[in-house]
Parts: C-alpha cells; structure tokens; sequence
C-alpha cells in the first residue's frame, strides 16, 4: 500500500535517458523489463520521475505537480500512487 | 493535466517514432564503434585486412578513452550503440567497456564472428543482456566455413558459441555474406536459423578493402547468381517486389550527394577514435583524441551532409533510384569518386527490377 509519507529512490538496475524531450527507461540488468517492449514517461511522469530522490515524500511529489499543473490535489494524489505502483511493478523504484 | 503514467509500447513502434523525431532533430541517436581492427579470423572477403598487422592494436582507443567518448555521446542523445570491430572480443579490456556502456544506458548490439564466446562471456552478456548480438556464419559446413576464414577450428567454436548463447537466452540474430565461397550453402545455414528459432538475414553487396584493397571483390557472385538466389526466396522476393513496385518509375532529381540518416542520427567512430559518417565514408574524420564529439558532431559532419553531385552524375536519370542500394561512401570505395556509382550495384538493381517487377506484374492486374 503505497501511503503519502512514503519516500521512494530511484533503481539502479533501470537508468533513465532524457532525449529530444523524452523520458526512456533502459533495463540495464536481467529479468528487469521486457525486451520486446520500452517504457517512456510522459511530460506529468518526467516531471515526477525527476522529483524521485529517495528524500522527497510522495505527498511533496504531489505538491509540486499541484503547484505547476492545473490538477485538483485529489485527481493528482491518485496519479502519482498509481504511477509509483507501475514503477514498483517494472522494477525503477524502490521504498526507502 | 494529463495524468501521469508510463505508456509501455512495442519496440517497433518506439523505434520508428523516436528515429522520426531525433532525425528532424539532428540528434545522434544511433551510433557504432569498432573496438578493433584486430581479428582471430583471415576471412577471404573481409574489408578490414590491415588489422592483421601487429601494431593495429597500439593505436586503439585505450578504456579511459571509450569511456569519456561514451560520454559524451551519451550527453549528446545517443541512445542504439554497436560495439563491432575487428573481432570486439578480442579485447582484453572488452567486458569493461560493454559494461560502462550498459551502465549509461545505450542499447547495445554487438556484432561477432562467436568463435570466442566462452561460458564465462556467455554468462556475462546473460546476466547484463545486450539489445542484439549479431552473430555472422561464413558457411555451413566445417569445410566452407573455414575455407572462408582460413582458420581451422574456427567452424566448431563458432557453432559452441551459438549454443552457449541460446542456452542462456541471450537475444541473438545470424547473418551471412553470400560469396563466391559459400553461396551453396546459403539455404541450409538459413534453415539451421530457422531451426533455432533465430532471425537470419543475408547481404551479397561486398565492399572493396577500406585500406584500398580489391581482393574482396573476387568473393562476389555474379549479379545474375545474386539476384537468382532472392528470387527464390520467397519472402525475400515479396519484399523486393513491394519495394521495386512502389518506388521504382519515380524521379528523385536531388542532387544531395548523402540521402541516408548518416551524419542525421547516425555516425560511427572507428578503433583509434576518428568520427565519421558511417562503416563506409571514413574520409573526411574528426580525431576524437583532439576535440570533442560536441565539436566534430555539430561542425565536421553537417559541412559533409552539404555536399552535392556536380553535373554529370548518371544516378540522377535513372528511375529505379530509388529503389537502389548504391551510395557515395561505395562509391567512394570502388571507384575512387563519390559520384560515380558502383557498376556492381547498378547491375543488381536493374536485374532486380527486371525479377521482381515482372513478378509484380505477373501476380497482378495493372489497373491503368
């Protein structure tokens, strides 16, 4: 269960790629990913994978896309765990 | 706000999206390295013969090297890296560089002849799994290969490697030069592809030695072989006659002499760190020993990508341009002058229009 005082840190089994304005998650280590397949983020994704730093809580995340984007805190809370879920689930982050 | 989340999408769709958007972009998404001109092989047909010579090896690119070029390519966007060579295992220093490069996030493809993967590299490339390794067969049987290489043993360490390879799930493709040499066995190292479950691809267009050696050349089948072989592939066939019907009949009057993605998102750097547009243009380079890829990437090259066909050039009135293989950098190779094209290339395309549009039209009703 992912809470809003949980801090999570990037793994370091997937390296992050900037390019031409996108965000590309390369597996590096075995059984991470999928081959056949490439994970992107897109710019509300980047913008939060950036703030993942192992010291940042999820509610903090939360704040700072509140505070450039024009979401309602609710609408974004509920993106954030869910994009924390996926990235738990293909390995890229871990619960400090 | 539109929610966050991590689309995952099919390589090939990633793959042809991207390379639209760094081409327009002019970034250096997809580059090659050879490691080294050295080689435990003395393939007949081979374009690299000079790293045979002892003195290849000192003049490479040292690892602290490789690593601050990696660097900066890596700053600069790249993101497909080709390690070849030569023969990349040949260096010591081998599982050090793949690995920085791993670790940077470049999607690698290594290109080998195989004969040196051993359990302990084949457990390496496992555990840190490259994008592709592209492993080249010379023949099918022991007698062809080696008649090829020239090197006895080679055929049985080739096939022990392949093995150790698929026994540990290291994502593997096979390929062949058709020569001379081992054209009659092209069809059954296919099927030995096929059996193995494993993509197979084949080229016949031989380049002349980039140190000015012909010898390659005498490797090469007839066109009319060539094309003969395509002809009774059947997917191969449909391939070409779907690209021989759509772009064949069409003008293309540009005079640009360079029409690829190299110097665009392409570039390759050779052993001893000299940048250039790709395997085959070498000339002009930039020493990445005395300046940065920043620098020849954004300077050198463009000026290249400039240059034009004078009057005169025959290409330019031919309708099956388009569909046709010939480059400057071949160009160059053969004939000395990026505007005279390669007969060679020329003769195979022509056949290949005769072959597969007929084919076309066979199975087809024009319509107007």
């Amino acid at each position: 269960m992912i809470s809003l005082d949980q801090k999570y840190s990037k793994d370091s089994s997937i390296i992050s790629r900037e390019i031409a304005g996108d965000i590309i998650l390369v597996p590096i280590r075995r059984n991470v990913g999928d081959l056949e397949s490439i994970y992107t983020l897109n710019e509300t994704a980047a913008f939060a994978w950036k703030l993942i730093d192992g010291v940042m809580t999820i509610e903090g995340i939360r704040d700072q896309i509140v505070s450039v984007y024009d979401v309602e805190t609710e609408q974004a809370e509920k993106d954030i765990i869910e994009l924390i879920s996926k990235l738990i689930n293909i390995g890229a982050v871990q619960r400090v | 706000m539109e929610c966050a989340h991590i689309p995952k999408i099919r390589y090939a769709d990633f793959s042809q999206e991207f390379n639209q958007k760094v081409s327009r972009m002019r970034i250096p998404a997809a580059g090659s390295m050879e490691l080294t001109f050295r080689c435990n092989l003395r393939c007949k047909h081979c374009y690299i013969s000079h790293g045979h010579s002892g003195i290849a090896g000192e003049r490479e690119l040292n690892l602290s090297e490789i690593q601050y070029i990696m660097d900066e390519i890596v700053d600069e966007g790249c993101l497909w890296f080709l390690l070849t060579g030569g023969e990349p295992l040949l260096r010591r220093d081998f599982q050090d560089i793949y690995l920085y490069a791993k670790k940077k996030g470049l999607l690698i493809t290594l290109f080998t002849n195989g004969t040196m993967i051993t359990p302990r590299v084949a457990d390496f490339l496992a555990e840190w799994l490259p994008f592709s390794v592209e492993l080249t067969l010379y023949g099918h049987t022991q007698e062809t290969y080696e008649k090829v290489t020239g090197i006895p043993g080679s055929h049985a360490r080739c096939r022990h490697g392949i093995e150790l390879l698929i026994d540990r799930g290291v994502p593997l493709k096979l390929k062949t030069m058709v020569l001379t040499l081992n054209q009659h066995e092209l069809w059954d190292m296919k099927i030995f592809a096929e059996d193995l479950k494993l993509d197979f691809r084949y080229d016949g267009i031989i380049n002349p030695g980039i140190e000015d050696s012909k010898s390659p050349l005498s490797m090469r089948l007839p066109p009319e072989d060539f094309v003969e072989l395509e002809r009774i592939d059947e997917a191969r066939s449909e391939r070409l006659s779907k690209m021989f019907n759509e772009r064949a009949g069409i003008k293309d009057q540009s005079r640009k002499l360079y029409r690829c993605l190299a110097g665009i998102n392409g570039f390759h750097i050779d052993p001893y760190g000299k940048l250039s547009l790709c395997m085959l243009e070498r000339k002009p380079e930039y020493d990445l020993r005395n300046g940065s890829f920043h620098e020849g990437w954004n300077t050198a090259i463009p000026k290249l990508r400039e240059k034009e066909y004078g009057n005169g050039f025959r290409c330019i009135q031919c309708d099956l341009r388009l569909a046709c293989s010939q480059c400057p950098a071949m160009s160059q190779l053969e004939n000395k002058n990026p505007a005279i094209p390669v007969e060679y290339v020329c003769q195979v395309t022509q056949l290949r229009a005769k072959t597969f549009r007929e084919k076309f039209t066979d199975n087809y009703q024009r319509v107007r």
